[in-house]
């Protein structure tokens, strides 16, 4: 392969700023530039809604380490468009680079429901410092969206003192993560004050300038503040010119390594990694880091590159109880108690029919290469 | 260079123990045991690596 002198890197979250460090680490020299969205540096954004909601929070919850990859970074700039047979990137203030290999780390942002500025969302630090701001004043909040998201963001309003409405089309956390942690969770929810509505459908309207949900029986849910949490759409506009690069859900598809071509390579939420048959984004903290990983080293090796390796791990902290999962989700059906006991600190599995199993911690204090073992196939514990 | 740890904010994930094996540990109560402090060039990338995948930043390079 013809040495890379210039890389591009788009996007300045953890997938950015890995492939950054591992360009470097795999003996890049050559000229490294970063654009970023935001003009923060890079931050840890599962933090944004667990630790630096609480209302006793640690306001550098998010803070990572300075980076050392001496990259020119260019914040508060977003790619514009992209020619792939050129090698040029175009961005927002009309500067053009060029680059010899590209790295498409742009992430993707919150979807919103409707019209109005005062629908919140939760995406950014921007979003979540005006989210903490906003309910210290104890609104009555209304959350659109029973997943991962909506739920810390309940649980954390509820903990600054708010009385808040969550509107779902389903039981919280089920399409996540099945029946029995869903039943946990909800439970724990509930007795905190969470009320669930569900409805078939939610609209978020605007009426002089501010914003209500409505359901879809037409009455409206009575609140001063509506936040949307009803998942997040891939930053691909600017890959226009590479459309057939795109899955019909906008992510960009990339092979086992993380290239869509010699020349360009995707990794975090904005990609779609290879499951089976079809492609899937997997939008955690550890798979940015691992698929960065995978990428920027085939981005400089080819196909000596070792191909990615999918090792989900998903956290939450919601309502009092820290869950771990390392494994497939969702789970059906109960699972084996390892230790502890099902209703209160444990350590759960469900076994699948390939063999390997998922392993769940509630409450139980256990680092994730124990949590792995109990994943391997026909772990005897 | 050294491997520094903030113990309050560490939330034992333990991510940085499967980047790093050879240079730090979690113990039976999930806290980090930093084997390693010293880190030789020879380890530097496996220390910079568990570094970064830490979600709270618990650990630093000095």
């Amino acid at each position: 392969m013809t040495p890379l002198r210039r890389i591009v890197i788009v996007g300045n979250g953890v997938a950015g700023l890995t492939a950054a460090d591992t360009l470097r680490a795999d003996g890049f020299d050559g000229e490294l530039t970063i654009v970023g969205e935001e003009v923060t540096p890079a931050y840890s954004r599962p933090a944004l809604s667990k630790a630096l909601l609480r209302s006793d929070a640690d306001l550098t919850a998010h803070e990572l380490p300075a980076p050392d990859h001496g990259a020119a970074e260019l914040l508060g700039r977003s790619a514009a468009s992209v020619d792939a047979a050129r090698r040029l990137l175009a961005l927002d203030d009309g500067s053009v680079l060029s680059y010899d290999g590209l790295v498409i780390a742009s992430g993707s942002r919150a979807r919103r429901l409707g019209m109005a500025a005062d629908e919140l969302v939760l995406r950014t630090l921007g979003d979540a410092l005006a989210l903490r701001s906003r309910i210290a004043t104890r609104p009555a909040v209304v959350i659109v969206g029973g997943g991962p998201l909506g739920m810390e963001v309940a649980s954390g309003a509820i903990e600054a003192g708010c009385s808040v409405t969550l509107v779902t089309k389903e039981q919280p956390m089920l399409r996540h993560l099945g029946e029995h942690l869903a039943a946990t969770i909800v439970a724990a929810a509930t007795a905190r004050g969470l009320r669930i509505v569900l409805t078939p459908e939610a609209r978020v309207v605007e009426s002089h300038g501010r914003s209500s949900v409505v359901l879809a029986d037409g009455s409206a849910v009575a609140g001063d503040l509506v936040l949307t949490a009803a998942g997040d759409i891939p930053n691909t506009e600017w890959l226009r010119g590479g459309a057939a690069w795109l899955t019909p859900g906008g992510a960009v598809a990339v092979d086992t390594r993380g290239r869509v071509s010699s020349s360009i390579v995707a990794a975090g939420d904005v990609a779609a990694v290879p499951t089976g048959s079809w492609h899937a984004r997997s939008p955690l903290w550890n798979s940015a880091i691992d698929q960065a990983r995978a990428a920027a080293s085939a981005l400089l090796r080819g196909d000596e590159a070792p191909e990615l390796t999918a090792r989900p791990y998903f956290w939450t902290e919601q309502f009092d109880l820290t869950i771990r999962i390392a494994g497939r989700t969702p789970l059906r059906g109960t699972p084996e108690v390892v230790d502890g006991d099902s209703s209160g600190a444990a350590l759960l599995r469900w076994r699948h029919d390939d063999g390997t199993a998922t392993a769940v911690s509630v409450n139980y204090r256990i680092p994730i290469p124990r949590l792995r073992r109990l994943c391997e196939p026909d772990h005897a514990e | 260079m050294r491997i520094e740890l903030d113990r309050p904010r560490c939330e034992g994930h333990g991510l940085c123990e499967e980047a790093a094996p050879d240079l730090l540990h979690l113990d039976d109560d999930g806290e980090v045991v930093i084997d390693v402090p010293e880190v030789g060039d020879d380890a530097l990338e496996r220390a910079r690596a568990a570094v970064r995948v830490c979600p709270v930043a618990a650990l630093r390079l000095a």
